[in-house]
Parts: C-alpha cells; structure tokens; sequence
C-alpha cells in the first residue's frame, strides 16, 4: 500500500503559474534505522528530473504518521550547484512543498529523511542447552512489526544493535527474521533461596516449593557471546534430552546486557533442592535502661540454621541471600559469604550429588530501640508472630 | 472429531508463475511434551516436503486451534546446509497464519519438523495406596492421566510427560489468541492471565478412562524437571482422559501415625503416613509427582478394603521422606487442660512500677488409643515467645523443634490411655534479660 507520494513541479518562470510537469518519482531504496522505541527513521533514495530553474516538489502522505518536523531533504549528486530555496507546508496538513533551484536540467539524486511512527523492531531469543549441559546454542530473532501504514520494498533494516540487512516489509505485516546463531556458549547454572522472599519450612505449605533455577551466561568473547550488546527481549530455553528430542524448560526476559556484562535467566524452579531455613535463637543482650526503668538501648543475639539438601544426581551451586536489618555484627559463621550491601548477605555453597550441607550463622543486631517484631519462621501469612507487648515498656 | 486442520502449503516461484506448485503433506510423527504446571505442550510434528531449488515459501496455518505463533519453528531435518529458513512473515491481515521462506541449494524430498506450543493438554498423576490391616506396609499404585481437550485428534502421537515448574511469562492461550501475533508498536497488550480455567476444563472433559494396560513408561531427569515418556504411539481423542498405570510397588513399609497440634489443626487429631522415596521403602527409582493420593485398607482376610482418606502429595524427590495427611480422626483422643497458672518472681522499677515476671503455667495432656493397634502420637506445644524452660514428666519423650515450640513424642498400645503433665515457664519483662 503506497501511502507516501511525492510530485514533483517545476516553474519556469516566477511570473507564470505553477505548471505540473513530472510526477511520482519512485523510491529506489530505503534505509530504515531503529534507534528510538516505536519510531524508525527512515531516509528513502529518488531520483527527479529537474528543469533549469526552480523546481517544486510536494511530498505529501496519507494514513502514516509521519513527523512533519523531522523531514529533511539532502542532495546527493550536486550538493554544491543545487539549492532548495523555499520550504512551506500548504494549508491541507501532511504535505511539505519544497523549491529547489537547480542551474541546468537533468536527474538528480535526493534523500529525503523523516522519523515514521508505528514500525519498529523486537528482539526474541532462543536457547537450547545440549544433552550434557554443557553448551548452549544461542540464538537472536528480529521481529519487524509494522503498522505504519507504509510498505517498504527494499529497505535497508539497520537495527539497534547488530548487522545491517535488507528485507522488504508490508503494512501490517509481522516479520521474524534470525539474525544471529552460535554454538559453543559458555553457562553457569545457578539455584537461587532469597529468604526475604521465599518460604522458610517449606514442610508447613501444602503448596510444592520449587526453587528458582537461573542460567547464566557472559556476553564476552570467553563465553562465545561478546560481539555486541544484547537488548531486551523474550527468550525461551530449551534443552536436547538423552533420546535427542528436546523439552521446553521455561521462558524469561533476557534484560539489555552490554558487552562485559552478564546476564541471568529464570527458567523454572528444582524441587530436588529443598532449602528450610530455621531461627534457632533470638535474645536481648546488651539491654540498657533509662532512669525510668525503661528500655532505651539493646543488641540481640540471633542464630539462624539453614539446612540445604541436594536430592539430585548431579551437583548443584546454590546461592542463598540473608537479609540482616540494622546495624549488625556477624559472630561466627560456617561458610564464608558475601556482603552485598548493609544489610544482605550471600552465600554461595556448591553441593554435591546426594548431599545435605548446614549453613548456621551467629550475629548480632546492635543499638536497637524500637520494640522488636520477631519472625521466627517465613514470611508466609500466619506465621509472622509478635513478642507480647509486656507491661514495663 | 477433528476441529483442527493444519495446512502446508509449498509455493515454489520461479520467473513465468508465481505458484508452481501446491503440496499438502500429510503428518509423519508427532509428538506431544505435556507440561503440568502450566498449560502449554510442546508439539513436535514432522512432515516431508518436497523442495525446489531456490527460494520456496510455505505456508502454514491453524485456524480454530490453541497454538501460539510466536513459537513456531521450522527445522529440516537432513541436508542442514543446503537448506536456509531465514524468515518467517505473518503477512497483513490475515489471521493464524504464517509463511516461511526457505532457501534451497538442492531440489529434494526434505523431512522437517515444525515445532510450536499449543493449550488445551494437560495430565496430572494421581495415586491409590493400599495399607496392610496392620497398617505396617502399603502398596503403592501411581497413574498418570492424560487430559485432551485441545479440540482436535492425536492419533499415533509419541506421549510424553514434564514433571517441574516452569517460568512462563505470557499463557500459551493468550498468545494463541493476540492478533498480530506480535502485538503492534507502542500498544502494549497485556495478557489477560486466568489460571482457573485449566481446572474448568479437566471438569468439562469427558471421564473416559481407556487405561492402557502393560504399557511401560520410560522415565528420565531432563535439566530440573523430570520426563515421562510413554511407551509406542497413543491415541489421543479430543475430550477423553487417558489413564495409564506409571508403576506400583507392594510391601512399603510405613509409619502410621498421628498428630495434635491446636493452632495448625485445631483440637483434633489427625492421623498421617509416613515413608520415603528410597530404596529402604521399596522405591526411589524415581521422583514422585504431585498429585491425589487416596488411602484404603484391608480390612479382612477376604480382601475388602474400607477408604481411609486422601491427600493432596507434594512433588516428593528421589531420597526425600513423605508425609500424608489423611485428616481427622476418632481413633484417638487427645485432652489438653491448664491445671495451674500463677505469677510469680515481680520486678518493679524505680516509680514502682511492674518492670518484669515469670508465669508458669501446668498443662495435663490425657491422651485414649480407642483401637486395638498400638499408635504413636506426635504432640506438638507452640509458645508465644522465646524465653521460656519447660519441665515435663520423667519417661516423656520430647524436644525443642525451634525457638517456640516442643514436640512430643508417645508411643501407647492398643487402648491404653496416658497422662503426662509438664510445666512452662515463660519469662515476661525484665525477666527476660
């Protein structure tokens, strides 16, 4: 559907009436850049025939959304001897009338560039883990939706990030086209139990608590990956089973990921991990008081016990974040962790096949003052219980 | 009857005609991979195409059918290199249905495979257990029922079954139903997510049960999940459950048991069964799926059984013990009463105020076995904070199961009634520190 019409008018004289002479010079070729959500640039290619003199060219357009302020007009085969000497937009709305002086007759090379609203691009990617978890193959979709209300029959698509290509595209018309495929891609497979967020006793729910399984891969070179930055996109995982047919194993958003970065992909939970958390001690310590009797100053001493089992045949590396509030001091520990910021801390313990690994850790919360809400188990409803308000305070 | 047609059309262009030829393939293989957490299959349809040197297109399409377009895949099977399916177009206007390009260097028969995820399959696992009439060991039947209500026929289709959850960011029917099947620009379409349906939907279903006998189910680890394959081809016709025997197991031996515990079940008893997914219990060869487990027992000699109760289990991993909750029962009997409370060990502060006490408090637990086998009984006490001492009577099993509660522990024979009393102390104020 051709929306985008140009005619072309030359005048010979400014004191004789406008005389239409040639019309509807045809594209020749489009290039098309996504560097902005749903709007393209576009700078199409035509050649007009120009009269000695000064030549009036209207372009208008109908039913596409074209920024009207962005239009511009370059001359590609004589720069220096043409001149576009008028640029108005006549009465009617969606139209531009330019006057170009051109000092002999004969065909001229123009660009004409604008910004089109309504087409635009996507990214998917598809992952597919091979039998022995070892490798991925790893590939990147372009999805051409365009609804702009214009066709384009040879356009050349440069998208965000990666390489240029030519593709025809129609309005209306939804195109996926593979843009990038590569085997050999380096992972990590990561389990993840956020305790702020997760059930602790997993055994008091009737509901299966899963826990999250994310892949992990590097967007450099020593990864495979590491030729350009990957945008924002759906991506669904796969993997090849032992009679090489392949299963679906989930689907996350691969979030923009530069070059050096890395990013992380939520496929489905493990139940064959089983994480229960317990508080084995929480005291006040340290407790201050007022000349009134009051409390106005304590610590805590606090032990919490984390039991990890791992019920598959294969080892697993499972991350395990603790939220501290307050200030606090860690007393002693059984496995080494890593602060992340004030108050949270990671664990990062690698399990064997068929293993059970305890986590206990002893710290103390410091200079407290407001009374104490303790949760003694997981932050599921029902479970959250309160120290009773008691008749000194 | 067979709602759903899939059409392929191969359209060769060559200089003088744009369509050269017309072919309608019809199915090689197919194979279904059914989710349970999610209603999503992923189908797996193999058909031969007949392709020309140079550029092909093929168009497929679904009207009436639950398949989302976005996860359609066309993967030749031989001759890799010579083959190239660089696009996919959902041209203008035209609903449920895509064309692909395909770049051929040779002319030649191809088997491919189109692959994409439709809604409308499920399968759950369910479960009969049967305990001896001493309540010692039980035998263990588990199905697996396959639910076709996608609208359309699977005849020799390869079955296969995903245990495990898997993250889904949009429903499959969702997709199925977005026009285009991307979405456009700038308009985001959010999907509607209604999870009920899928329950609505094994409820509208047809209870046929075909139940295959003998067939075996070959069972494997894939990444987290686990993958049930059922052995041969299966019919599957749209509205019918399919229900196939997955594995049984006799002479498991179980705990029976019971459990009081007021503030989780209130002041009855119930009564559980406990065993593991391992070898010492006969099983272990694989993870259990969630599912309806129902509980009978032999009651006589003869063979007839009466219906304990059911469960809803828990995906339970291989090594990993079980726990079934078979409700409430009237076997046992358990009476728990304050017999003393007081106050005692005051502090005040300098105004004279109450700053700190101690309450001890004395409960009698009296529990009746009305049946005539022994029982164990699990008694479990909850405090309202952590700073209590606790003494109970000599000969009573107990521990601390964490900061705020005790678990008792009783064995009594067959009607035998107990008593036992224990003492909490709980520090208040001051008392505390």
């Amino acid at each position: 559907m051709k929306k985008v019409f140009i005619f072309l008018l030359s005048i010979f004289s400014l004191s004789i009436a406008r005389t239409k002479l040639v019309a509807l010079p045809e594209r020749e070729i489009s290039y098309i850049r996504f560097d902005a959500p749903n709007t393209a640039f576009v700078e199409e290619e035509r050649t007009l025939t120009l009269q000695k003199g000064i030549n009036q060219v209207d372009f208008s357009w109908k039913g596409v959304n074209i920024d009207q302020d962005s239009i511009t007009l370059t001359f590609i085969t004589n720069p220096d001897k043409l001149k576009l000497i008028n640029l108005s937009y006549p009465p009617e709305g969606n139209s531009l009338v330019w006057e170009i002086y051109s000092p002999e007759g004969g065909e001229e090379k123009i660009r004409i560039s604008y910004l089109l609203s309504n087409i635009d691009c996507i990214y998917t990617y598809k992952i597919v883990v091979d039998k022995n978890e070892e490798n991925i193959n790893f590939s990147s979709y372009l999805i051409i939706r365009n609804f702009s209300g214009e066709d384009f029959e040879k356009g050349i698509f440069t998208p965000e990030f990666g390489k240029t290509f030519e593709t025809s595209t129609k309005n209306e018309e939804t195109k996926q086209i593979l843009i990038y495929q590569k085997d050999g891609i380096k992972f990590e497979k990561i389990f993840v139990f956020d305790a702020s967020k997760m059930i602790w006793d997993p055994e008091r729910v009737k509901e299966n608590v899963g826990i999250p399984v994310y892949f992990e891969i590097k967007n450099l070179k020593e990864s495979g990956l590491g030729e350009f930055p990957l945008l924002t996109g759906k991506t669904r995982m796969f993997q090849i089973d032992k009679s090489d047919s392949f299963i679906f194993l989930g689907e996350d958003n691969l979030k923009y990921t530069p070059i050096g970065d890395s990013f992380r992909l939520y496929f489905g939970d493990s139940r064959d991990i089983i994480v229960k958390q317990k508080k084995m001690k929480e005291t006040r310590i340290n407790v201050r008081k007022n000349n009134l009797g009051n409390i106005v100053l304590y610590d805590t001493d606090e032990v919490i016990r984390i039991e990890i089992e791992n019920f598959r045949d294969r080892p697993a590396k499972i991350e395990i974040l603790e939220n501290i509030p307050d200030e606090w001091d860690m007393e002693e520990s059984t496995h080494k962790y890593e602060k992340i910021d004030s108050n949270n801390i990671k664990f990062v313990i690698d399990l064997k096949p068929k293993s059970k690994e305890i986590v206990e850790f002893h710290y103390h919360r410091r200079n407290l003052r407001k009374k104490e809400i303790v949760n003694f188990s997981s932050p599921i409803k029902g479970e959250i219980i309160e120290t009773l308000p008691f008749k000194g305070e | 009857m067979k709602k759903l047609f899939i059409f392929f059309i191969l359209l060769i262009f060559n200089l003088f005609a744009k369509i050269d030829l017309v072919t309608l393939p019809s199915r090689e293989k197919v194979q279904l991979t059914i989710y349970n957490s999610a209603d999503l299959t992923l189908v797996r349809d193999e058909r031969i195409l007949t392709l020309k040197k140079g550029e092909n297109s093929l168009q497929f399409s679904w009207a009436n059918t639950l398949i989302d377009p976005t996860s359609l895949e066309l993967i030749p099977k031989q001759d890799i290199t010579s083959i190239n399916i660089s696009q996919l177009i959902f041209p203008p206007r035209v609903n449920e249905l895509g064309i692909w390009k395909i770049d051929s260097k040779i002319s030649k028969k191809i088997p491919f495979e189109i692959s994409y995820f439709t809604s409308g399959i499920s399968w759950e696992a369910f479960y009969i257990g049967t305990l001896s009439s001493d309540e010692k060991s039980m035998e263990l039947k588990v199905y697996v029922k396959v639910i076709n209500n996608s609208g359309e026929d699977y005849e020799n289709a390869s079955v296969r079954l995903v245990v495990g959850k898997i993250n889904l960011l949009e429903m499959i029917k969702d997709l199925a139903r977005r026009f285009p099947p991307y979405g456009t620009p700038g308009i985001i379409t959010p999907a509607p997510m209604v999870y009920e349906e899928k329950a609505e939907m094994v409820r509208a279903a047809k209870i046929l049960l075909a139940e295959a006998k003998g067939k075996e189910i070959i069972k494997e680890g894939v990444s987290e999940y686990f993958l049930y394959t059922i052995e041969g081809k299966e019919n599957l016709p749209n509205k019918w459950i399919k229900r196939l025997l997955s594995f049984s197991q006799k002479d498991i031996p179980v705990e029976y048991f019971y459990k009081y515990e007021e503030e989780r079940y209130g002041k009855s008893v119930r009564r559980f069964i406990k065993f593991a997914n391992d070898q010492i219990h006969k099983l272990g060869k694989e993870p259990l799926p969630d599912g309806l487990i129902k509980i009978f027992k032999y009651i006589n000699k003869e063979g007839n059984l009466s219906y304990i109760g059911s469960d809803r289990t828990k995906y339970i991993p291989i090594g990993e013990k079980v726990e079934l909750d078979l409700g409430e029962s009237k076997e046992l009997k358990i009476d728990i009463k304050l017999m003393d409370t007081k106050t005692k060990n005051y502090m005040f502060n300098k105004d004279g105020n109450i700053s700190g006490w101690e309450e001890e408090k004395i409960y009698k637990i009296k529990i009746t076995n009305y049946k005539n086998l022994p029982v164990k009984v699990e008694i479990k006490r909850n405090f309202p904070h952590q700073y209590w001492k606790i003494e109970v009577d000599k000969n009573i099993q107990w521990e601390k199961y964490d900061l705020v509660s005790v678990k008792f522990t009783l064995n009594l024979s067959s009607l035998e009634t107990r008593e036992f009393t224990y003492k909490i102390n709980l520090f208040e104020g001051d008392r505390r520190y």
